[in-house]
């Protein structure tokens, strides 16, 4: 397979006055992160990225294909999509939850076929939610939900992963675990797309950065390339000082005021 | 263990349908043993025209089955509808098709079209309900996307539009004509007939069968919109297969009983506590129990007062209310505690 092929391309995409001309492209085999103050625009790029919202002007092409033109089973083998939240009161189990990643693969009538089980279990497995298979969504904590969600993601099986603050609910250790998993898997030939908070675990982490600021794109580049004092006190307005940690090796984001 | 459960609740509804169902046909005003039912149904079917064998082939049989149904087809949308509205209190009059049956009823009486035949009464129910769903679909749609709150307000609204037309009806009709409206709104199953069981049969079949080919879909809408957009849900196809299919099943069901509150309320609630949320066994599950609470209200409804026969609205609302606030409360304390 191609890397450097985008194989997932919004140009000159504009929602609503929430996103302005924004053209991107992003090839297999990355974890990229989307960064941004809360209004910037991540999770609307996130939904038109995943062809459930429509750009009121522009195009979004999944390889050569128009995205709206690709009806919603065939875009769910493609490309899998985790909303913010995963709701509080779902009486589902987890393993039903996790099941349901496989929508596109079943039919009204059959049950789950032996690779969508499989692919089930071992979704599962890579977020350690095998033990709470039969317990009520409903009755895990927030960071467990939002593990599930991202279970019900990778038991999809598509090769493009959206995932809109997967981490923001979790306990700093699966805040790692879930990036390193992340990483690993774009590493394999996924494509994987997360909006983040966290701009050192994201510098850590992710092989490119897109800083979102009022709906355009601030920056799209390596970490060191859009973590700069200045962008970032043009985007967040706050000063800060970036530095490599001497100890650790890694992107540190120390603000001054 | 979940489907473990799943099959005895099953297997509980099914032995209450099946006692149930008998008892229907034997008890009334006069009491038929529960072993010669058979042999009557036989000869009935063979022709024979005695006693017992029109009451049960020619009375109490249509009536069983047309409660059967109603309750099936109620209870079936109930289960369906609060998926698609994620509130378990959606209930089937939610959409309007209820009360826009009630006002086209209402007006086939008063314009005299009742007497000309007794199929305008229903037929007109039935029209009216689907041209009222339809403009409450119309009135939250926009850009091709039906958003479920405007659903629920238009319903709401044109819900209670139509029962202000409805009352002003009523206000103006003369005593006898009124009585006649207010006999068909309590809603009843007496004086249910064999053609009615058949038209209601195909249509509650296929409802039912479109519902089931949508379970899973519904399970991901149940949980929100954009997560079963990200598996590959159409949800704009399911909202409308699934509303169409309701107005239809709760149409036919409207006209053939009139309003029955409630049975497509309680039934799929209740089954969710107790067997899960997945709609591939809530929705059949749902389909006996409504069969089940409706052949229950009406063996209350025979028997309570007898001879007097109670109206069945009257017993499944009375059930209900209840029900529906203890719902309300058990809610309003599971927010409280966050």
């Amino acid at each position: 397979m191609d890397k450097s092929f985008p194989e997932l391309r919004l140009e000159q995409v504009s929602f609503r006055g929430v996103l302005r001309d924004v053209s991107l492209g992003w090839a297999p085999g990355h974890l990229i992160g989307l960064i941004g103050p809360n209004g910037a625009g991540k999770s609307t790029l996130l939904r038109i990225a995943a062809g459930i919202a429509h750009p009121t002007s522009g195009a979004v092409y999944l390889r050569d294909k128009l995205l709206r033109d690709i009806p919603p089973r065939h875009r769910a083998k493609e490309m899998a999509y985790l909303p913010q939240h995963v709701p509080e009161n779902v009486m589902f189990t987890v393993e039903q939850y996790v099941e349901m990643g496989r929508f596109a693969y079943r039919t009204a009538w059959g049950s789950l076929d032996r690779e969508s089980r499989e692919a089930v279990r071992q979704a599962l497995n890579t977020l350690n939610l095998s033990r709470y298979r039969d317990v009520r969504l409903e009755r895990l904590s927030g960071g467990e939900r939002q593990r599930a969600g991202i279970a019900r993601c990778i038991a999809q099986g598509s090769r493009i992963i959206l995932l809109d603050e997967p981490i923001s609910n979790l306990d700093l250790y699966y805040q790692v675990d879930i990036l390193k998993r992340l990483q690993l898997l774009a590493h394999q030939g996924y494509l994987i797309v997360v909006a983040i908070h966290n701009l050192e675990l994201a510098a850590r982490y992710c092989d490119t950065l897109v800083l979102l600021h009022n709906g355009q794109v601030y920056a799209h580049g390596s970490p060191p390339e859009v973590l700069t004092e200045q962008a970032l006190l043009d985007v967040f307005r706050v000063p800060v000082k970036i530095y490599t940690d001497p100890h650790a090796g890694y992107l540190r984001v120390s603000h001054l005021s | 263990m979940t489907s473990k459960r799943t099959g005895w609740v099953f297997l509980f509804l099914s032995i209450t349908l099946c006692i149930s169902a008998a008892l229907e046909l034997s008890l009334g005003p006069m009491t038929i043993p529960i072993t010669s039912i058979p042999s009557a149904v036989w000869s009935y079917l063979h022709g024979a025209r005695g006693t017992d064998e029109v009451v049960v082939g020619a009375i109490r049989l249509p009536r069983l089955l047309v409660a059967m149904l109603v309750g099936a087809g109620l209870a079936s949308t109930g289960a369906v509808l609060q998926g698609i509205f994620r509130n378990p209190m959606a209930d089937p009059s939610i959409i309007g098709v209820s009360s826009g049956g009630s006002l086209g009823a209402v007006l086939t009486i008063q314009f005299g079209l009742a007497q000309a035949s007794q199929w305008y009464t229903p037929l007109g129910a039935f029209a009216s309900g689907l041209v009222v769903v339809f403009v409450v679909y119309r009135l939250s749609t926009t850009w091709g996307r039906t958003s479920i709150y405007s659903l629920l307000l238009s319903g709401v609204a044109v819900n209670s539009f139509c029962s202000a037309i409805v009352t002003l009806v009523l206000s103006l009709a003369p005593l006898q004509t009124m009585q006649q409206m207010m006999f068909w709104l309590m809603g009843g199953l007496d004086g249910s007939t064999w053609s009615e069981c058949l038209i209601l049969a195909g249509l509650v079949t296929a409802g039912f069968l479109i519902y089931l080919s949508q379970a899973h879909a519904l399970d991901l809408i149940s949980i929100g919109e954009e997560h079963a957009e990200g598996v590959g849900v159409s949800l704009q196809f399911t909202k409308q297969v699934t509303l169409a299919t309701s107005a239809f099943v709760v149409g036919a069901c409207v006209s053939a009983t009139g309003v029955i509150g409630f049975v497509g309320l309680i039934v799929p609630h209740l089954l969710r506590l107790w067997m899960g949320p997945r709609h591939r066994n809530l929705i059949p599950a749902s389909a006996l129990g409504g069969a089940v609470l409706m052949l229950l209200s009406d063996l209350v409804a025979r028997m309570a007062l007898l001879p007097v026969e109670l109206n069945i609205g009257i017993v499944t609302s009375c059930l209900g209310a209840p029900f529906f606030l203890f719902l309300l409360r058990r809610q309003e304390l599971r927010s409280h505690r966050g």
